[in-house]
């Protein structure tokens, strides 16, 4: 873990503020991650975990605030960005097979109108042999288990080869053979110095994978090591109970549909440091 | 966006769509209404130098009326009317269910005019005859007839007058079928076969000795299919056909196809001309009366058959 | 029969014409269609081939359907018009999607109609009737038409051709597309102009109100063969081919007969072939499978019966005669009848005189029958903690679904028992 206060952090949230169908979902969260951390997003249901991951990743535009990934703007670093979703985001019917999944880690708009070369492929393969899904490489994507399709989604990931990968929920309903695997890769890509977080349903669990941790509760409750997070008091403010009066002005602003932030103090893409220099 | 201006131009359009429904006040006058351009044209005729007469034609030039269907405007038009003149025999096809129900008015029907054995069967409906009773200009000549006296019983201060106009017409459209008989028999036999978008022109054949075949059947409501076209197209070949013809009211776009297969097979097929078939010319044209009609459609076909 | 040589020796010009504008169309909408369908927007397809007609309503009275082009045209502005139409009312209303589609559809086609029958009470004869473009007018194409849409066709497939995994990838998983930055909101710019155009150049055929049938019909079709995309998007080009084959051969063969929905009754022929034909999931193939499982189950239920007649006797009879067998177990007579047909076909059987005795291999299949039975139930009492009357019913299905590797594992896991939860041994190889 890096001490270095300069080195560029891998994220940075700042002051992001995002609503879901009108009800705001997070308030201000401003926190920051090294890079090499093995990071979890810890949170009860319905604090907004997923709608940061979204956020981070771009594909939801929060109401105010901004998200750096390894100081710049998410469109400027994208290739070394990867994304692991929740199974449910897709329709396991569609007839693809699991190396045409895994195959799409390699596009990108480098690629429109090109084809995938060999070099590709052997990224490609070597993916899929580390999730231990090599051998299904020619099924149908519906022919499979929770846990490989899981472990499909993360081979499309390292196919990607990015240097940060934001996961969300990868351990959930999977079986321990796949547990195992994601655990053995996530020791690999911490030695190699990749950053990976992770939204985490799982508090017990959470102690012995992660060094960082970042606990939400619509609001930002703890942010650090994840020894420092998972003390009592945070752990009573974030799973005991919603922030009442938090949650009544988030209602009224819905009704209203009133701005949660005034223009004059949407913080918006200021340029990031190192950039214009 | 709020919903609340999209709610009251919806109760807008229901006011205004209840308020076009209401029943207007009565025109002074005798009110015609008439569904075909001959039936106008003939009441128009008939009832010349009688005052206070509107003549309001539904189915304008250019309309085919086995298609047309009637708007509110019409129904209205027709409630309103003293004297209502349709042609009959399912000409108006769509219009039959407004026929049934003006059944208490005073209604002729041009097909009234002529006995069963005049009609000519149509060959694909059963009990059903070909409606097109107006280019066999004897027949037509019996439906005036019978128009001019109904009229005149609905008119009787007029009465004299339109049989005075009934008796002239007549003799007006003698002369044309005089004159058509002339035409019709300049052209050699062998070429005596015509070749139209639908087949409106049986009369027509019937009462002059020419052979008849339209692409599509008596009504324009009849799909064609490639089978049609080819057949019609093996036809104009081994009869060596010149000409074929357009109506004003089809759309030229199945004559143009057959013309296009003939030309792919090497044959020399040419557009005859317009006919006038089911509606009457634009205004102002000479074919905006029937005899107008009449004279352009037996001259074209002359022109084009010799 | 020497129609179907005439019609296939494409020496008619006509046959040749329409034959070639209705399979060129019907591919380019069916490949087309499969991505509609993948994104579950079969609806909007639909939608918006009614959407299309005020916009070719309005072409035809600029031009009187003597340019393809400006036919093209109109369809587009129209359809890009409803298309935008729907996304604002998703967006700004609370109405679910499919109240906008409904909603665009019936006002969009409620004044394509308007025009058109304005058309029909003012125009001259160049203006159509309503059934052409209602009902697609295929048999009278022209060759300019031919030359345009075909031409759009071509262009339609190429473009799927070049841009084919990241379509593939955009209809999968639009978030990854995004998040590895392709640009999803030019994929899907394209994917609708795609649709609109393939819907505008089917509409010569089909016409608006069966041109759902052609973008989506071979799609659910060729799902049924296959499981891959490739293959999909290829046997549902064949479908579109072969209907519009099929549809003009019905045209070419009987008077009055219109191309187009003869062509959507061979779409649909194909799909109800395919819903009962296809293999696994067909209906004839579940059928099938499911005699196939009723007798294994019948025959091994026979099997177990004499074994445990065998049991139950004293000292080494082999032969037992049928009313001993038959009160073992309680089954129906015509079921007897089955499976005993099943036991002598797999020879597993012997006959004599109205006794019965099973063969060696007959023997071997018995015993591992009971073997599975008693072993499940070991399991079931161990693992799930059954009380004894419960184990039974459980095990009399399943003993006749295990497999030779899930035994073994059976096996490892119970450690080579020798008695069931009843006591009753369990028979290996004797």
């Amino acid at each position: 873990m890096s001490a270095n206060k300069e080195a560029t952090p891998a994220l940075e949230v700042h002051n992001l503020t995002a609503t879901y169908d009108r009800q705001p979902v997070l308030w201000d969260i401003d926190f920051s991650l090294p890079e090499g951390s093995l990071a979890g997003i810890l949170g009860p249901n319905g604090s907004g975990k997923t709608t940061l991951l979204r956020n981070i990743m771009g594909l939801m535009q929060p109401d105010s605030g901004y998200v750096r990934l390894l100081g710049q703007d998410l469109a400027k670093v994208r290739a070394q960005v990867s994304y692991v979703p929740q199974r449910e985001s897709v329709d396991w019917n569609f007839p693809v097979s699991v190396s045409e999944v895994v195959a799409m880690g390699r596009y990108g708009p480098g690629k429109l109108l090109r084809r995938l070369r060999r070099p590709d492929r052997d990224i490609i393969e070597e993916a899929m042999e580390k999730t231990g899904i090599l051998p299904l490489a020619h099924r149908h994507i519906s022919q499979l288990s929770g846990g490989q399709q899981q472990r499909v989604f993360i081979a499309r990931a390292l196919a990607q080869q990015a240097q940060i990968y934001l996961m969300d929920e990868p351990f959930v309903g999977v079986d321990a053979a796949t547990e195992e695997a994601i655990l053995n890769l996530l020791g690999e890509m911490k030695d190699r110095g990749q950053t990976v977080i992770m939204v985490h349903h799982d508090l017990q669990t959470a102690q012995d994978y992660f060094d960082q941790a970042v606990l939400l509760q619509t609001r930002l409750v703890a942010a650090g090591p994840v020894e420092t997070v998972l003390n009592k008091e945070n752990l009573q403010q974030a799973y005991g109970g919603r922030l009442n009066v938090l949650s009544k002005v988030g209602q009224l602003a819905a009704e209203k549909q009133f701005p949660l932030r005034e223009k004059a103090f949407r913080e918006r893409k200021k340029p990031a440091h190192g950039e214009g220099d | 966006m709020s919903t609340a201006p999209i709610l009251r131009s919806m109760v807008l359009f229901l006011a205004l769509g209840v308020l076009g429904g209401c029943q207007p006040t009565q025109k002074p006058g005798f009110q015609v209404v008439a569904t075909t351009g001959m039936l106008g044209d003939a009441a128009q005729v008939l009832l010349e130098g009688v005052d206070s007469v509107s003549v309001k034609v539904l189915m304008g030039p250019g309309v085919d009326p086995h298609l047309y269907r009637a708007t509110q405007g019409d129904i209205e038009a027709l409630a309103r009317a003293d004297v209502i003149l349709y042609n009959g025999l399912h000409l108006e096809g769509k219009m039959q269910d407004i026929f049934d129900r003006l059944r208490h008015r005073s209604v002729i029907v041009a097909a009234h005019a002529l006995p069963e054995e005049a009609l000519l069967n149509a060959t694909e409906y059963q009990n059903a005859h070909d409606p097109h009773i107006w280019f066999d200009p004897v027949l037509w000549e019996k439906v005036i007839g019978h128009l001019g006296r109904h009229l005149a019983a609905l008119r009787p201060t007029q009465a004299q007058r339109i049989k005075a106009n009934t008796r002239r017409y007549r003799a007006q459209i003698r002369e044309a079928h005089a004159w058509a008989q002339e035409q019709m028999e300049a052209i050699p036999p062998k070429r005596r076969v015509m070749i139209t978008a639908h087949d409106a022109f049986k009369y027509l054949g019937q009462r002059y000795q020419m052979e008849v075949r339209g692409l599509q059947g008596i009504s324009t409501t009849a799909e064609y299919g490639i089978r049609d076209i080819t057949d019609l197209t093996d036809l104009i070949i081994a009869r060596q056909i010149k000409a074929i013809f357009v109506e004003s009211s089809v759309p030229k776009r199945s004559v143009e196809a057959v013309i296009a297969a003939a030309r792919s097979r090497g044959h020399e097929l040419r557009l005859g001309g317009t006919l006038y078939s089911d509606a009457l010319g634009a205004e102002g044209s000479p074919a905006d009366t029937y005899l107008g009609m009449f004279y352009h459609n037996v001259s074209t076909i002359k022109q084009a058959l010799q | 029969m020497e129609k179907v040589i005439d019609f296939l020796s494409f020496q008619d010009p006509t046959v040749r014409l329409v034959v070639a504008g209705t399979v060129l169309l019907s591919i380019s909408a069916a490949v087309v269609g499969c991505f509609a369908y993948l994104r579950k927007r079969a609806l909007v397809g639909d939608a918006l081939a009614h959407s299309l007609l005020p916009g070719v309503a309005m072409a035809f009275l600029f031009s009187g359907q003597k340019d393809p082009w400006l036919l093209l045209l109109g369809a587009m502005v129209s359809g890009w018009l409803a298309l935008g139409a729907m996304e604002l009312i998703q967006q700004h209303t609370k109405l679910a999607s499919e109240t906008a589609i409904a909603l665009v559809l019936s006002v969009f086609f409620g004044f394509g109609v308007l025009m058109l029958t304005y058309l029909q009470h003012h125009g001259g004869g160049d203006q159509a009737g309503l059934d052409q473009f209602l009902f697609g007018n295929a048999a009278s194409m022209r060759s300019s038409d031919l030359y345009a849409y075909g031409l759009v066709g071509m262009v339609l497939l190429v473009i799927i051709g070049a841009f084919y995994k990241e379509l593939k990838l955009y209809c999968f998983d639009p978030d990854h597309a995004q998040a590895i930055g392709l640009p999803t909101r030019g994929l899907r710019y394209l994917l609708n102009t795609m649709t609109v155009l393939a819907t505008a150049i089917g509409i010569q055929s089909v016409g608006v109100v069966l041109m759902a049938a052609l973008l989506i019909t071979p799609a659910a079709t060729a799902r049924f063969w296959s499981y891959r995309l490739r293959t999909m998007l290829f046997l549902a080009a064949l479908g579109g081919a072969v209907a519009g084959l099929g549809g003009s051969f019905a045209s070419y063969l009987a008077p009055a007969m219109p191309t187009g929905p003869w062509i959507v009754m061979v779409l649909s022929f194909l799909a109800l072939v395919s819903i009962f034909l296809a293999p696994r999931v067909g209906i004839f193939a579940r059928m099938w499978r499911q005699r196939q499982n009723q007798r294994k189950i019948i025959r091994e239920n026979l099997l177990k019966a004499f074994y445990h007649g065998l049991e139950n006797r004293e000292g080494d009879q082999a032969w037992l005669s049928r009313p001993e067998w038959q009160e073992q177990r309680h089954l129906p007579e015509w079921e007897w009848q089955i499976g005993f047909r099943q036991l002598r076909r797999h020879r597993w059987i012997l006959r004599r005189s109205g006794h019965y005795r099973l063969t060696e291999r007959g023997l071997a299949e018995a015993r591992r029958v009971v073997r599975l039975h008693r072993l499940w139930e070991l399991y079931l009492s161990r693992y799930l903690a059954l009380g004894k009357d419960h184990l039974h019913p459980g095990a009399e299905s399943i003993e006749h679904l295990i497999t030779p590797e899930v035994e073994k594992e059976l096996l490892r896991e119970l450690d080579y028992p020798e008695q069931d939860p009843h006591r009753s041994p369990i028979p290996y190889k004797s």
